[in-house]
């Protein structure tokens, strides 16, 4: 009896990894191989050609180049994310401090109305935006969009940070301050130390959500100077015959940075949504 | 007079440290919407931008309101977030329970259970259209290889089959989120009640459903949240794998804002349209953050 | 060190107050306990005289200055939380030497005086650990150097050892206690465990409800209970109490028996006043088993409803009057439940509390 349970447990489990890891290995796989194997009928299983061609093409170092400028699209990518992350944390830091440690009047509602702020789905953000940014003239820059994203993550970075936050007690901040502390430098040397991992972990959620957005960035950037890789990724589709291939290296240049960044905060992320959510 | 000011500033601590976000929020956010709330109420079009200011008072919504074109996409969008939901949480549930169950390599599992969460939508509509293309796809490749089929499955062409493709490129997306905070759920549950219902004489049946699953649902509440934060991230999907089509027949509300905004530059039809999807992202958000907070006082001091 | 006086302090929560006007001088070098139910305002108490809660009224003084608008820093104190407080990612050294280092002291000076307050609290060996790596009583030790180290003028507790277990908290009470003496601070201790205030204290101050009841030394308290709250909360088993009228110079009690009034409270019970007669059970016993033979007593039959054997000494409870009483026996001698015995209730050490305002009639 206990046997057959753990065969059925342990065919469940491989079906599910199957699942959930086969359809994105296959993309990444296909980034190594050339397009004609890709597309070869019958399929051809096992690769029997591993390239880097592909990026090779995308970077323009091969022999074979294709129109799409990657490299600035990464670059973009990389500021317009980084940059937003680093605000979004120092003004949730604030705000999550003020949830986590302060009583004031209208806090749930406050809290309330900076979640439901971040419901408005991005499509439908992004149409007075457009037309705002425009007047502004901050359409189609790096700018404009680290500023859209800034407003995206602060809602979530500041759930999270409360939550981490509210895990230290508030005594060892008390006992900082009797001991010689301002206020101030009782957040510096105690909590922020304590909560650092945590931050840190909120920060990585920040990133993935600019790294990975894709519905405002495709209405709010047009040019080379200010496009990110997911928008970048449609230019493939524009062109007059679909090269699959390349598109799976640009896959794989968009999930390889994702892919580190989760697996080094994965536990704290998790700690930090349950706590924030569940504990009141 | 020192005094005074102390106590004051200790009140206005909180506001202050507040302002950023909630200015920031205001900004970019709030003001916009107030924007399109106007825009909403003109039949503004970007190729005329005098019919900025021409009010037309509630007539874009009372059109949407009687045209089935508007409302098709939008009941399949309900329905569409209604299945993928249940069912992300169904399969999340199952998977977490089962994860918890195996001891031996587990914490590889759950590493490999986060690895959908990191895809871009962007990547996971692509990854499917990839997978589901009736030419070159790998699944009709791999169908006719082995013989099940000697058609090309219409995979993305057909508009049912299309809908269940981009339902299912949806939930390889988003279960993860279930199973991951049920998981933590499970870790945090204390093992006291179980034995206590087991000695009670309860079958293991009984204990998931009396015991367990009430514990877990203020989990099941939080990635209910965070998930209807960000439903209309399958927009990307959408947007990729089919564009909308065939003939608009995955066509859901978002894809629709963006054809008539950006495509037929209709931004006042548009934007009655994304505030009709914007309430309905908060309903959905306000619904299950009263369920959370309805389940939490419930559980009480338990947690 | 330095004398700490608070005159008509309150703590309003909006419209709740919490804290009633408390007036109440500790002099340099006391050891003074705050003691009453949870709930009752001690830890807000101390906590305005840390600094870590605004005072809504009155005025605290430390060592002569107001400090009510000062922030904890600069009050010169250090306080042991009940859950320790320990900085989690700095070892024990650093956790000793924080407020020092935050002082700008020199690393000599800084090390001296840890090593001086290890060495006091036999925190030598665990100097590089971390408090995860502690026992509840190590921390609860660390949390003590960490207050000793800086010197300061008082040292503020807020129920130190009540997250240790019984054998535990005995042991480190004790060492509270030689710790005082061997540094002489002032000290306001906060716990609602009269048995902490009883060993502790130089003075007691019992609150309740946001307000003192009474102030005394742990004697003061115990012997002479200013009402019955005090009576009641402190000692144990608690005081008995039994309702009666004044009558020709006796309590009547509820089933028309009579307890002479105790010869040094005549002259202050009116006849005909309602009043509660409280007697520790120590000081009723049967005839031949109990503390204090002489002195005037009164003498009752009475029969055992049960009897909790505890040694050298017996727990029995009676009824007197239709209301259960506890009584002491002393000696090893067996009492069955039905037994009747005659007790004998030691008059001077018996208390009369006006039965309207609950205050001791020795107090008015
Ligand atoms: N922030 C607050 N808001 C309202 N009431 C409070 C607050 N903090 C404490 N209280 C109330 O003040 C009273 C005294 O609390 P406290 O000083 O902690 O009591 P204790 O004597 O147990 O230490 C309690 O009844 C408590 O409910
Ligand atoms: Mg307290």
């Amino acid at each position: 009896m206990k046997r057959v349970r753990g065969m059925v447990l342990w065919v469940a489990t491989f079906l599910l990894m199957v699942v959930m890891c086969v359809p994105g290995l296959w993309v990444i796989l296909s980034a190594f191989r050339p397009n004609r194997e890709i597309l070869a009928k019958p399929p051809v299983w096992v690769p029997e050609t591993l390239t880097l061609d592909n990026f090779g093409k995308i970077f323009g170092w091969g022999a074979e180049q294709i129109a799409i400028p990657v490299g600035s699209y990464f670059l973009n990518s990389m500021v317009i994310a980084l940059t937003s992350t680093v605000i979004a944390l120092g003004i949730g830091m604030a705000g999550g401090y003020a949830f986590a440690r302060f009583r004031f009047r209208g806090k749930n509602s406050v809290f309330l109305g900076l979640m439901l702020l971040r419901t408005v789905p991005g499509i439908a953000l992004s149409l007075p935006v457009f037309m705002l940014w425009s007047r502004l003239g901050i359409i189609d820059t790096k700018l404009g969009l680290i500023i859209v994203y800034v407003s995206l993550n602060v809602p979530f970075t500041i759930w999270l940070i409360d939550g981490f936050f509210r895990q230290i007690p508030l005594s060892l901040s008390e006992a900082a301050q009797v001991d010689g502390c301002t206020r101030w430098q009782a957040f510096w040397k105690i909590e922020f130390p304590l909560a650092k991992s945590g931050i840190a972990s909120a920060g990585v959620f920040a990133f993935l959500t600019s790294w990975n957005e894709f519905a405002l960035a495709s209405q709010l950037t047009r040019s080379t100077d200010s496009k990110t890789l997911p928008v970048g990724l449609l230019d493939f589709t524009a062109q007059f015959t679909i090269d699959w291939a390349g598109m799976c290296a640009m896959a794989v240049i968009i999930i390889v940075p994702a892919l580190i960044l989760t697996f080094l905060v994965q536990k704290h992320l998790i700690a930090g949504l349950t706590f924030g959510g569940v504990k009141g | 007079m020192i005094r005074a000011l102390t106590t004051r500033r200790t009140d206005l601590a909180p506001f202050l440290l507040l302002l950023p976000a909630v200015a920031v929020m205001l900004f970019v956010v709030a003001l916009p919407l107030l924007f399109s709330l106007w825009t909403s109420l003109t039949p503004y079009k970007l190729t005329k931008p005098a019919s900025l200011y021409v009010f037309i008072g509630a007539d874009n919504y009372l059109r949407l309101l009687s045209d089935p074109a508007f409302w098709v996409p939008f009941g399949r969008t309900v329905l569409f977030l209604t299945i993928a939901l249940n069912l992300e949480f169904a399969l999340g549930l199952g998977i977490a329970l089962l994860i918890n169950q195996i001891t031996w390599g587990q914490r590889g599992l759950r590493t490999i259970m986060m690895f959908p969460m990191m895809f871009s939508p962007i990547l996971v509509g692509f990854q499917f259209k990839f997978i589901f293309n009736d030419n070159i796809g790998i699944l009709n490749n791999a169908l006719q290889s082995l013989g099940i089929t000697d058609q090309a499955i219409p995979w993305l062409v057909d508009g049912w089959l299309a809908m269940a493709s981009i339902l299912f490129a949806e939930m390889w997306m988003s279960t993860s989120v279930f199973a991951i905070l049920l998981l933590a759920g499970l870790f945090a549950m204390p093992r006291d009640p179980v034995e206590a219902a087991r000695v009670d004489g309860c079958n293991p049946w009984q204990v998931f459903r009396h015991i367990t699953l009430p514990f877990l649902m203020p989990f099941a509440f939080i990635a209910m949240t965070i998930r209807s934060l960000d439903v209309a991230r399958a927009y990307d999907i959408v947007k990729v794998m089919t564009g909308g089509g065939p003939a608009g027949r995955t066509e859901l509300l978002w894809t629709l804002i963006a054809r008539t905004g950006y495509e037929n530059a209709q931004m006042g039809k548009a934007n009655a349209m994304a505030y009709i999807s914007t309430l309905l992202s908060i309903a959905f958000t306000v619904y299950f953050y009263r369920k959370l907070m309805a389940a939490r006082r419930f559980m009480g001091g338990v947690q | 060190m330095a004398e700490i006086t608070l005159t008509g302090v309150e703590k309003r929560y909006g419209a709740l107050r919490v804290v009633h006007g408390i007036d109440l001088t500790i002099a340099q070098g006391e050891f003074v306990v705050l003691v009453g139910p949870s709930g009752c305002g001690k830890s807000t108490t101390l906590r305005m005289i840390a600094g870590l809660e605004d005072i809504s009224g009155g005025q605290v003084r430390i060592g002569g200055r107001v400090v009510n608008d000062l922030p904890p820093r600069k009050r010169n104190i250090s306080m042991v939380f009940q859950n320790y407080a320990l900085y989690p990612h700095m070892n024990v050294r650093d956790n000793l030497g924080f407020g020092l280092k935050i002082a700008g002291q020199t690393p000599d000076m800084i090390a001296k005086r840890v090593d001086e307050a290890a060495q006091i609290l036999g925190l030598a060996d665990l100097l590089d650990r971390t408090p995860a790596e502690l026992s509840g009583g190590q921390r609860q030790r660390v949390a003590m150097g960490r207050a000793i180290v800086r010197h300061p003028d008082a040292f503020l507790f807020d129920e130190p050892l009540s997250n240790l277990d019984a054998k535990l908290r005995g042991q480190m009470r004790a060492e509270i206690k030689k710790l005082h003496q061997q540094v002489k601070t002032t000290v306001v201790y906060v716990t609602h465990d009269q048995v902490e205030a009883m060993t502790l204290a130089d003075r007691i101050v019992v609150m309740r409800d946001g307000q003192i009841e009474q102030v005394g030394t742990p004697m003061q308290v115990f012997n002479h209970p200013a009402n019955i709250f005090v009576a009641t909360f402190i000692g144990s088993p608690p005081m008995n109490l039994l309702p009666g009228t004044i009558s020709g110079g006796a309590v009547r009690l509820a089933d028309g028996s009579a307890v002479p009034v105790p010869p040094r409270l005549t002259g202050r019970a009116a006849e005909g006043q309602a009043v509660t007669l409280g007697i520790r059970a120590d000081d009723i016993s049967p005839v031949g088993h109990g503390l204090s033979q002489d002195g005037p007593g009164a003498e009752l039959d009475l029969s055992v409803v049960l009897a909790e054997p505890l040694g050298m000494e017996s727990l029995i409870y009676t009824r007197v009057a239709g209301q259960e009483v506890q009584a002491k026996l002393y000696g090893p001698r067996l009492v069955n439940p039905g037994d009747r015995l005659t007790f004998r209730l030691a008059l001077d050490r018996a208390h009369l509390f006006d039965a309207a305002s609950g205050r001791s009639l020795e107090a008015i």
